[in-house]
């Protein structure tokens, strides 16, 4: 295989990537809590999907922004009803709140859905592009995902929301000064968090199958995209999404897929030792 | 006498087991510029704490053009009419001196108004202009309280609180502001200035409050206190 193929499959992955991890930075940077449902909500969006495409036949991408304004609903009834309550106890508190609320939804959707993998197939061909052979799935895949993640750059920068939102982070007090209800626009923080989480499952249905096994694995990477880009941020996002990608598609060429995980964590490990702020450094939430 | 504007009466308040401020008694009149004085810990910023909802009173009672505020959360009271200016500006970092200003406003939906409100501060402070899109934190000590000032006007309030307004800035830049606050009045603003610096507090006040350990000591109109031997001494250095 040669190294542009590498490193288009590293893209598109890293694009997915980041997609996946976006959500959680922005919980863990305005809330300063590890959302362990991240994964699984990444995976309930993906069966969504999944399901809705298998009964109607309808394209995915059309339920798209439905199962992510479920999750919406989902992710803000948690925060406003459970996670409110102790959000400003130390993290561990709200670490283990989230891992018990992620040990529900996770045999929920166990029982209902089975872990059986499921992916949506759309049978779209593949395009060569110099040489370099990409299905067209997933090239419709990063598209949305880079689609997805954009967007949230774009709420965050210029809404009244994204603005409510900075505040609350930089300066709870002076935020309430502004009149902002801060346990609302954390609600709306997780929701959005929880709304990223499930169009990313959604998007990776339809180009990886998708099943409950994976729920840790997706929270570990967008752990380790925090570390590696940076927390809080939307570029700090991207950047460690991509590369994670790009360093899981080398290492996997290299070392043999099963390393590839392993060599992202080591990289972590490493950063967090080296540059503790990430390749792209706190500032505001962007 | 016209019927005061913020009215409070007998108002206990702290935090936790500490009761920091003893049946506080005061008033401050529509359109006019007030102050209260008082050294450190004396419970100055307390008391505006408390006004603007950020901590719920013990006793006592806070009207504000008629209405019983006391208790009420900070959202109620800025869209009840009153604004807070903290003490050390608190301006919101990684956001531009453009978004700063424009969170002053977050109660409020009258697009056109605010967009002319916001034309109407960068002409009272032009500096701003300039700096528009600049992070707002990265702004000069003294840039950064018009910012803050600012950001309170763009509320559209009835009455404007500002905590320490000369706190650590050039005497010249203090002079600006209080110029400022003095043409602000002028449209109708109501201002409320809590202020260390006594001089410059009764240069730019009517009337004035000074709180010694949480309790009211003495009040009257700036002319009259700044003559008074027992704050000249005291607070003046004279
Ligand atoms: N968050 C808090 N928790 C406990 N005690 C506090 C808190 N904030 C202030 N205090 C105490 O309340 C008292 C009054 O403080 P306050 O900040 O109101 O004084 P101040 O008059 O504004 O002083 P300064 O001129 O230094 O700003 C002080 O004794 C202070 O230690
Ligand atoms: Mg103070």
């Amino acid at each position: 295989m040669d190294v542009g193929q590498i490193l288009a499959n590293g893209i598109v992955l890293g694009a997915l990537y980041a997609c996946i991890a976006v959500g959680f930075s922005l919980v863990w940077g305005v809330l300063n809590v590890i959302n362990m449902l991240h994964g699984s909500f990444i995976i309930l969006g993906g069966y969504l999907t999944y399901f809705a495409w298998a009964y109607s036949g309808i394209n995915p991408v059309v339920f798209l922004p439905v199962v992510a304004l479920i999750l919406y609903g989902l992710g803000f009834a948690v925060q406003y009803l459970f996670i409110n309550k102790v959000v400003s106890a130390p993290v561990l508190t709200t670490l283990t709140l989230t891992f018990g609320l992620d040990m529900i939804l996770y045999n929920v959707m166990t029982v209902v859905f089975t872990a059986t993998p499921r992916r949506i197939t759309l049978d779209l061909g593949s395009v060569d592009f110099f040489g370099v052979i990409l299905p067209v799935d997933r090239v419709v895949g990063m598209a949305l995902a880079l689609i997805l993640t954009g967007l949230l750059y774009a709420v965050m920068r210029t809404s009244k929301i994204g603005r409510a939102i900075v505040a609350v982070r930089m300066d709870r007090q002076a935020a309430e000064l502004m009149g902002i209800r801060v346990n609302r626009i954390y609600a709306i923080t997780f929701g959005i968090g929880a709304l990223m989480a499930g169009a990313a499952g959604a998007v990776f249905a339809m180009v990886f199958p998708v099943t409950t096994n994976l729920t840790g694995a997706f929270l570990g990477k967008a752990f380790v995209i925090c570390v590696i880009g940076g927390l809080g941020s939307v570029p700090g996002a991207l950047v460690g999404g991509l590369a994670l990608g790009i360093i899981e598609s080398f290492s996997g060429y290299v070392l043999g897929p099963q390393h590839a995980i392993t060599v992202g964590f080591v990289l972590m490990l490493i950063l967090l030792v080296v540059r503790p702020t990430g390749l792209v450094g706190v500032k505001g939430y962007e | 006498m016209a019927e005061p504007l913020l009215e409070i009466e007998k108002l206990e308040a702290g935090y936790g087991d500490v009761q920091v401020l003893w049946d506080v008694t005061m008033a401050v009149e529509p359109g006019e510029i007030a102050c209260i004085v008082g050294s450190n810990g004396a419970g100055k910023t307390t008391l505006l704490r408390t006004i603007s909802g950020l901590i719920k009173p013990r006793g006592g009672t806070i009207r504000f053009a008629g209405g019983e505020i006391g208790g009420r959360a900070p959202d109620h009271v800025l869209g009840g009419g009153i604004a807070h200016v903290p003490e050390g500006r608190r301006l919101f970092k990684g956001l531009s001196v453009r978004d700063n200003l424009m969170l002053g406003a977050y109660l409020r939906d009258d697009r056109e108004a605010i967009e002319a409100d916001l034309e109407k501060v960068l002409e009272l402070f032009p500096i701003l202009k300039d700096r528009a899109r600049q992070d707002a934190t990265t702004l000069s000590g003294g840039e950064q309280q018009m910012c803050a000032i600012g950001r309170g006007i763009m509320a559209r309030p009835k009455l404007l609180m500002i905590d320490e307004l000369s706190l650590g800035l050039a005497p010249r830049l203090v002079d600006r502001l209080g110029e400022a606050l003095i043409e602000i009045n002028r449209t109708g603003l109501t201002i409320l200035l809590v202020e260390q610096d006594v001089m410059t507090a009764f240069e730019i006040a009517r009337h004035a409050y000074v709180i010694e350990t949480g309790r009211v000591s003495m009040a009257g109109s700036t002319k009259v206190l700044g003559d008074d031997p027992r704050i000249r001494q005291a607070y003046m250095g004279l």
